[in-house]
Parts: structure tokens; sequence; C-alpha cells
């Protein structure tokens, strides 16, 4: 299993967080706290690239969604780019699909922002 | 471990449930272990012994449903209980965040030889589905969907303090499950 980890870059307005290892109970309040920061920097447009990520858990999935629904109260959004194939039969198979958006592009996913 | 060796091994002995987690425990493979578990509690059985030797983690959904047998235990007669032995540090910090601490039996002694171990005779199967690397019925949305959401469910029941942490997980999943029933 490898450890989870992320690196934060910044494309204009979005912050592009790159998650990779395992996102799981163990780990899942480090991506929290990083999250939580942004929000408090008033960063909320953020996307979260997952090319990287071998595995998340179901409570991991389910604060994604508490944190799209933070960050749209802020007129933001959380959106996920490059998700697995594995993880993402995951997303679409619980309907998450339908309140998370995901990009398969970076530059689709950050001018994305732009459009809204 | 070789790949074939992972997954959930169950047996019964004098009314003690034992449970061997190889691998992870996820939503993906809670399914079969709930519904063992449901079996084995309505035939009687008041005690379980769930061995995480080889457990490489768990995500919250399979902790849920490990605390639904927890609760339901605790409800039938409250001297019953489920027994977490060989836990791992990580895994033992997953069940201090939840609170699953304080509803189960655990030990934390890396693993006493003899301590939870079954009687030598004990019939042991493996669950099908239980090797999240070779899954090969694919999951069903609605139920799966169900699982998590009592799981996470029984989370909340376990400790209040999982309730802000799983808020939005639950309420999407209600949402879904509610109208799935109400569309028939």
């Amino acid at each position: 299993m490898k450890d989870f980890r992320f690196e934060r870059e910044t494309r204009g307005a979005v912050q592009l967080v790159r998650l990779s290892g395992s996102l799981d109970m163990y780990s899942f309040p480090r991506l929290e706290t990083q999250v939580n920061a942004l929000f408090q920097q008033g960063q909320y447009c953020i996307v979260l690239d997952c090319r990287e990520l071998d595995y998340i858990g179901s409570a991991g999935l389910g604060a994604l969604i508490g944190f799209a629904k933070q960050a749209r109260q802020q007129a933001g959004d959380v959106k996920l780019l490059n998700v697995p194939d594995r993880i993402y039969k995951i997303i679409e198979l619980l309907g998450f699909t339908k309140v998370l958006e995901v990009h398969s592009e970076e530059s689709s996913a950050v001018d994305s922002f732009a459009k809204k | 471990m070789t790949e074939s060796a992972k997954g959930i091994s169950v047996g019964c002995a004098n009314k003690i449930v034992y449970v061997r987690v190889v691998g992870r425990g996820t939503f993906q493979n809670s399914q079969p272990l709930r519904r063992y578990a449901m079996e084995r509690m309505n035939d009687g059985c008041s005690e379980f012994v769930v061995d995480l030797a080889n457990c490489d983690g768990m995500d919250s959904t399979f902790l849920g449903v490990l605390a639904g047998i927890g609760l339901r235990l605790r409800q039938d007669r409250s001297d019953d209980k489920l027994h977490v032995v060989n836990v791992s540090a990580r895994n033992l910090q997953l069940l201090q965040t939840l609170g699953l601490d304080r509803l189960f039996g655990i030990d934390d002694t890396g693993g006493n030889p003899g301590n939870g171990q079954p009687p030598a005779d004990t019939q042991f199967q493996r669950l099908p589905d239980s090797d999240v690397t070779t899954l090969t019925t694919p999951l069903n949305k609605n139920t799966t969907a169900e699982l998590m959401l009592d799981a996470h469910d029984n989370l909340m029941r376990a400790d209040q303090r999982n309730a802000p942490r799983f808020r939005d997980l639950t309420k999407f999943l209600r949402q879904k499950t509610e109208k799935r029933k109400a569309d028939g």
C-alpha cells in the first residue's frame, strides 16, 4: 500500500491538488486539513488530480461531496481530474458522478471554473 | 501473501463466529460478511472474533458493518460482544478514530499466540467475492448504496462524534435510496 501524498499547484484562480497513494480513513484527515486550509485562504476553486491515486475508501468519497458542497456555497467547486478507471467505476456506481464534476483533461477542469 | 489467499474467511464453533480478514476490508466485500453474520446471529451465535492479523486496512463501510454486528450483539444481550484481535497500530487508530474501541473488545497486543484462536477442528470457508482484487460479480448500485448507508448509520449510532464526519455521505445515500424506492 502506497502512502498518501499530495502536492499543490496554482493555475490562476484555481488550486490544483495532485493526489497519490491510498486515500483511506487513515490518510484522509491529511487531505481534509489541506482542503480546509485552502478554504480558509478563500480558495474555493479546487481540482483534485487523482491520476496517481491507488485507492479511495467510502469515507473519502463521501467527504468529497462535503468539500464540493462547502465550495459551492462560496461560488466555487471541487472537481475531479484523471480519475483512474477502477475508482471511476466506483463513484459512478454510487451515483457520485451526478454531484461531482469529473474531467479527463487538466485544461478542461481548470477552464470550467471560468465558464461558471 | 498470495493474491488467492486474500479475502474473508469465516468459521463457527461453540456459537462463536471467527472471522479472518486477509487484505483489505472494504465496501466491496462487506456485503457477504454482513449476510453471513446476520445468518449466524439468527442461528443464536452470540460472540464474534475478528482476526485482523493479515488485514491491510479497512474502510468506513467495512467498519460500519462490524459496528452493526457489535450493536446487534449488545442489543440482544449486553454481555455478548464482538472481539477484534491481532490489531495493528494503524488499524487500532482507525477503530479509535471512529470510537469503535468502546464498542468492541480489542486485543492490541500485536498477536498473542492462542489469543482469540478457534478450536483446531474449526472449519473455515472463504466468503464468495470477498477478495476485492478479484471480484467476479459486479456490485449492484442499489444494494451497495443501501449497504453503505446502513454501515455509516451504524457508525453514527455507535459514536455520536461520527455524525458530522458522515453527515454529507449519509444524506446523499439516503436521498438516493429514498428516490429509488419512490420511483419503484
